[in-house]
């Protein structure tokens, strides 16, 4: 394809889904194979509307962060393995965002499974719940307790207090405090 | 510094004013001038204009200012431990051009480079607040809606500042910025009563999104300059940006800091991780598209600003702590727009009330 038949395609595809204008226009703002690779994956994965503006929005954010094109970013090895592999265009689509999220966020993603393994970890009983906050955005973990009994209150409260430790330790993450904190 | 210019517009009753004619002595024959009896449409922004915030900083409007000038800080709130500073409204705008400046959003319907001509008549504003509360001391600052310095080589409204504050008990002027302008000041004597804060990043940050503004290593040289001069200094970590190398970065910034300015004589330190609200962010990234300081792990927090996900932003903010703690010199620090519980993550302690910390600031 040529570049007038990929503009002229990105159009008929932005039209079809009711691509925000904003949205079009930074799409042929591109370089060449940044349209066409983006064009491609919104046609191989059939992306939605909503889709179609969080994989832009997010593509160009990790091409300004990485200084590289979008077509570069979108020639990930995972995002790649996700074009190609077998099964629904939807369930790829959510892959490839997920993915874009991870790519665009990667410390995030890192504190994020640390903390979870963390809570895992704590293999407290059932009636205990910890919530992290979400996206990580404050410094509070909610500590939730269903009870029917007054026995269940004390099994429940003492299982908390026997995780003491564990469940400061990751109060303290939440607060920015790293394993070594020496400079 | 330089400043770029396109027209200067003078509202009626202020022709004949100092400031005025200082401004249009100091300013280049080229720039047309108009004189407006109200210069109100003067401040919105220029029609037509592709960036029209960046239109407004090239158009400077001297008016009077019909409201009060001095208000507490508008970044202040009950979800956040603050600093008790105070906020002395003399200029509007700045001719330098930060991508994240929050001005891009608070200041987009009027985006006029204003400058107050009747900006003395702020000094009974003063006099009213240190008669009132006798015996409590004042940090009051004049870089909030403006950088205290940038037009400073235009106006000299820092003489008649430091006039004014080096001759009140209770109040300190803090005049913040991110210029090396300080010609003015070598040639006064503050009494001590005048405090000169630079807002510091890396070379990084500087080089990507701090446009116009003097280098990090020629603010600190003026710093020092200040310094020998009787001036108190502090500095702002403020915005705290968390990209990649963004720990070693600061850390040179603070090694070189400290290279040329003796801990104990940093009046204090305040830190800030950069944060925006939804339009700031649409705004800055509009006007600034490959600034990649604008693209951090900025996650929307529950004050409805988006801000570097928690733990990273607190990490960093605990890394620079430690860093002065190290040094030994016990330099006041506070945290600015975070909650309590962030300031007792960071420093260990919980902070005390905004008035505690302006007076403790103010006296130095």
């Amino acid at each position: 394809m040529n570049a007038d038949e990929i503009d002229a395609q990105i159009r008929a595809i932005a039209a079809e889904r009711r691509l925000p204008p904003s949205h079009l226009e930074r799409w042929l703002a591109m370089d060449q194979p940044s349209r066409a690779a983006m064009l491609e994956i919104a046609n191989t994965l059939r992306l939605r509307t909503g889709q179609l503006v969080a994989a832009l929005d997010t593509l160009e954010e990790i091409a300004v962060r990485e200084h590289v094109t979008v077509a570069a970013v979108l020639d990930h090895p995972e995002i790649r393995r996700i074009s190609r592999r077998s099964g629904s265009a939807p369930s790829r689509a959510s892959a490839l965002l997920e993915q874009l999220r991870a790519l665009r966020y990667p410390l995030l993603k890192e504190m994020q499974d640390d903390l979870r393994a963390e809570v895992s970890a704590l293999n407290l009983p059932r009636g205990i719940s910890l919530d992290l906050p979400k996206e990580l955005g404050s410094d509070e973990l909610t500590v939730s307790l269903r009870v029917r009994s007054g026995a269940e209150l004390a099994h429940l409260l003492e299982a908390l207090d026997r995780k003491r430790a564990g469940l400061t330790r990751i109060v303290e993450m939440l607060g920015g405090k790293r394993e070594k904190n020496e400079i | 510094m330089k400043f770029d210019l396109d027209a200067v517009h003078v509202e009626g009753e202020c022709a004949d004013s100092a400031l005025a004619t200082r401004v249009l002595r100091a300013l280049p024959r080229d720039v047309p001038v108009t004189h407006l009896p109200d210069a109100r449409g003067a401040t919105k922004p220029v029609s037509g204009a592709r960036d029209p915030f960046g239109a407004g900083k090239r158009r400077l409007v001297i008016a009077r200012r019909k409201t009060p000038f001095l208000i507490p800080c508008p970044a202040g709130s009950s979800k956040f431990a603050c600093c008790g500073y105070l906020v002395l409204t003399l200029a509007s705008n700045c001719p330098m051009d930060c991508s994240y400046c929050f001005l891009q959003e608070y200041l987009a319907d009027n985006p006029s480079f204003q400058v107050y001509a009747n900006y003395t008549d702020s000094f009974d504003e003063l006099d009213r607040l240190a008669d009132n509360a006798r015996g409590r001391s004042f940090r009051v600052g004049t870089g909030e809606l403006a950088d205290s310095l940038a037009f400073d080589s235009l106006t000299a409204i820092s003489r008649d500042l430091i006039n004014f504050f080096a001759a009140r008990e209770n109040l300190t002027l803090e005049l913040k910025t991110k210029t090396d302008e300080i010609g003015n000041l070598l040639a006064m004597d503050p009494r001590g009563r005048v405090l000169v804060s630079w807002t510091l990043s890396p070379d990084a940050v500087y080089r990507s999104s701090e446009h116009l503004t003097a280098s990090p290593a020629a603010r600190i040289a003026a710093a020092r300059a200040v310094l020998d001069a009787g001036y108190r200094v502090a500095f702002h970590f403020d915005p705290l940006i968390a990209y990649p190398d963004a720990e070693r970065d600061y850390l040179l910034l603070i090694d070189d800091l400290l290279d040329n300015v003796p801990p104990k004589q940093i009046s204090f330190i305040s830190m800030g991780g950069l944060r925006m609200t939804p339009r700031l962010r649409g705004a800055a990234r509009s006007r600034f598209p490959g600034d990649p300081m604008l693209c951090g792990e900025d996650v929307l927090a529950s004050d409805g600003r988006f801000r570097t996900f928690t733990p990273l932003r607190l990490s960093l903010y605990r890394t620079l702590a430690e860093r002065f703690r190290k040094v030994g010199a016990e330099i006041p620090a506070y945290l600015c727009m975070e909650p309590a519980s962030v300031h007792e993550h960071v420093f260990g302690a919980a902070p005390s009330r905004p008035a505690t910390i302006g007076e403790r600031l103010a006296r130095g």
